[in-house]
This record gives C-alpha cells, sequence and structure tokens, in this order.
C-alpha cells in the first residue's frame, strides 16, 4: 500500500510539473504577444503626434474627472487560483451629449422686433442690451461645454474633436493589452499556485520514500 | 456593470498612461485618489513607493500594471508583495524593452529549480 502511495504521489508529482511547465509555457507566449500590442500602441501614439502635435497626445490632455470604462473582476477558486475578467461599461457620454445637444442654440438678440439706430443714446443702451444679452448667454454656453467634458465619455474626445485614425488605432491596441493583462494576471496566479503545490509535494516525497523503502524491507524479511 | 468591479492601476511613464487611460482605466475626480501615477524624471522613489503601497492597501484595486524600469526602483516593494490580490505586471516601456529575468514573479517561479529537483 505503502509503495502504490509513494508511486502515485511521483505520478502526481510529474503531472504537476508538467502542468507547471505548460502555463509558463502559455505565460511566456502571453506576455510576447502584450509587449508586441504595447509597442503596437504606442508607435500609433507616435504617428498621431506626428500628425497633429506633440503636445496634443500628452498628459496636459486628460480630463479634468474621469470615470473608467472597463474594471477587473477577481474570482478567487476553490484550488487557491484567481480568475481575473475584464468587462467593459457602455458609454453613457455620447449618448447624453447627443440628447444634450439636440435643442438647436438661437444665435442673436432674445428680444423681438426691429432694433432703433438713430439716436446715439438708445444706441449705447442697446449696445448695453446686446451686452446683457450675450452675457446672459454666455452660461447658456457652458453647460453645453460641461456636458462635453462628461467624466465616462470616449478619452478620445480629449485630445479633440477629429483626431487622426492612429490614435483610434492606438486606443484599439490599448483596450486589447487590457484584456491580456487580466489573462496574465490570472495565469501568474496559476503559476505561483502550482510552484507551491510542486514544492509541498516535493517535501512529501523522501518521507514517502522512507517509508516505502521500510516496508519493502519488512515484507522482505 | 451589475456589479462594481476592481480598477485596475497603472505606475508609468507619460506614454504608457496616456495609452492605458485611452484604453479606459483611469479614475480621477476631487473624492478619490487617482489610480494612475505619471513618473517623470523629477519624480522620487520615495513618491513611487508611496504610490505603490497606496494601490496596495486599497481595496478596489485588481491590478497594477508598473513598467519594469520603474519596478526596478522599488523592486523590494513588490517581491514584499505576496498576496494574489491585486497582481502585480511587470510591462515595458520604450526605452526599457521587458527582461524576463528582472521580473519577480517569473524569478519566483524559475528559481525554485535544480538540478538535484529533476531525480
Amino acid at each position: 500500500m505503502v509503495v502504490s502511495e509513494f508511486e502515485e504521489s511521483s505520478l502526481l508529482l510529474d503531472e504537476k510539473l508538467l502542468r507547471f511547465m505548460d502555463q509558463l509555457e502559455l505565460l511566456e507566449e502571453k506576455r510576447a504577444a502584450l509587449n508586441s500590442l504595447i509597442e503596437q500602441g504606442w508607435f500609433s501614439m507616435s504617428k498621431a503626434r506626428y500628425s497633429i502635435g506633440n503636445k496634443r497626445v500628452s498628459a496636459l490632455q486628460y480630463a479634468s474627472e474621469i470615470e473608467p470604462l472597463v474594471c477587473v473582476h477577481a474570482r478567487t477558486l476553490d484550488n487557491g487560483e484567481v480568475d481575473f475578467c475584464t468587462e467593459r461599461s457602455k458609454q453613457k457620454g455620447s449618448n447624453e451629449a447627443g440628447k444634450e445637444a439636440t435643442p438647436i442654440e438661437d444665435i442673436g438678440p432674445q428680444e423681438e422686433g426691429v432694433r432703433r439706430r438713430n439716436k446715439p443714446k438708445k444706441n449705447i443702451t442697446e449696445k448695453k442690451e446686446g451686452e446683457e444679452a450675450s452675457s446672459e448667454k454666455a452660461p447658456e454656453v457652458t453647460p453645453s461645454r460641461k456636458s462635453d467634458q462628461n467624466p465616462q465619455q470616449d478619452p478620445l474626445k480629449w485630445f479633440g474633436i477629429l483626431v487622426p485614425q492612429t490614435l483610434k488605432q492606438a486606443q484599439s491596441s490599448f483596450m486589447q493589452v487590457i484584456e491580456l493583462s487580466a489573462e496574465i494576471a490570472t495565469l501568474q496566479t496559476a503559476v505561483l499556485n502550482s510552484r507551491q503545490e510542486l514544492k509541498q509535494c516535493r517535501k512529501d516525497k523522501p518521507i514517502l520514500q522512507e517509508s516505502s523503502a521500510t516496508q519493502l524491507e519488512k515484507h522482505s524479511d | 456593470m451589475t456589479a462594481r468591479g476592481k480598477l485596475i492601476a497603472v505606475i508609468g511613464d507619460e506614454d504608457t498612461c496616456t495609452g492605458f487611460l485611452l484604453g479606459g482605466v483611469g479614475e480621477l475626480n476631487k473624492n478619490r485618489k487617482p489610480n494612475f501615477l505619471v513618473v517623470e524624471k523629477d519624480t522620487s522613489v520615495a513618491e513611487i513607493e508611496e504610490t505603490f503601497k497606496s494601490f496596495l492597501a486599497r481595496n478596489d484595486i485588481g491590478i497594477i500594471l508598473i513598467n519594469q524600469f520603474i519596478a526596478e526602483m522599488i523592486r523590494h516593494a513588490i517581491d514584499g508583495h505576496m498576496q494574489s490580490i491585486p497582481a502585480v505586471l511587470e510591462i515595458p516601456s520604450k526605452e526599457h524593452p521587458y527582461d524576463a529575468s528582472k521580473d519577480s514573479i517569473l524569478r519566483r517561479a524559475k528559481g525554485m529549480f535544480c538540478a538535484e529537483d529533476f531525480r
């Protein structure tokens, strides 16, 4: 019985070692893919900088308020490994901005009727009224600006309304990097978990080996 | 998002942070500290380490992405992190390509083997 336990533990150790090697190989493959995607993203960003200017694609363009569009869910499994998966939220910014933008802004004096030009005093007062009207419009303008700075908006909009295609390509590359990062994080925990299991099995192996050797001697006697 | 998931934090140079923020990981508002740190030439090691430790202490961060050359500056702090969550991923930077021999996780995983282990 003890000999079979030793053989079983040896087989288990071999299986765990093979699994560990497979995980390491997969981890290195995913790492290579991640590094390649990141480099692709930087290259696209550099091309975007070349077309729209160096400072137009920099930390200066970050919004003052940002909400995350992607989050990661971490689920701890029974064997101690952690499974990471990403979830991307639908952007509310574009829809809400669209709804708020539908009322067409009136340009021009709010008061109806023909303006009188003849009397200078009245002209001055009209100018003042015009200024007041324009100052009244200023607060109307700012709400639409505030809606443009919706924290959940597409980050591409920080860099302007018409952004080059290369910046969109950079965004796409980094989105893929984020998903790969979750997979790599999962693999890393799996690799470390396998390492721990291997370590434990290796500790138990000599004990089982000794006990199997003593059992064999007893049987031979 | 039905249940609020965890955030992905970034500690990197400007290009790295810009890229990941483009991807949608960033969080910045008056009430909470940001989940990213743009490391510049004048950023001190103490600040980087403090930010890294603050990310570890937060329970709403699932993954920390850090440029490997920055990770080298705070290697002792990264090697001391043994928990599964948040996971720490070292990534390359423009000027410093990824080196697997420096990665804390891979060193821990590969460092266990010697010739006697395969008997």
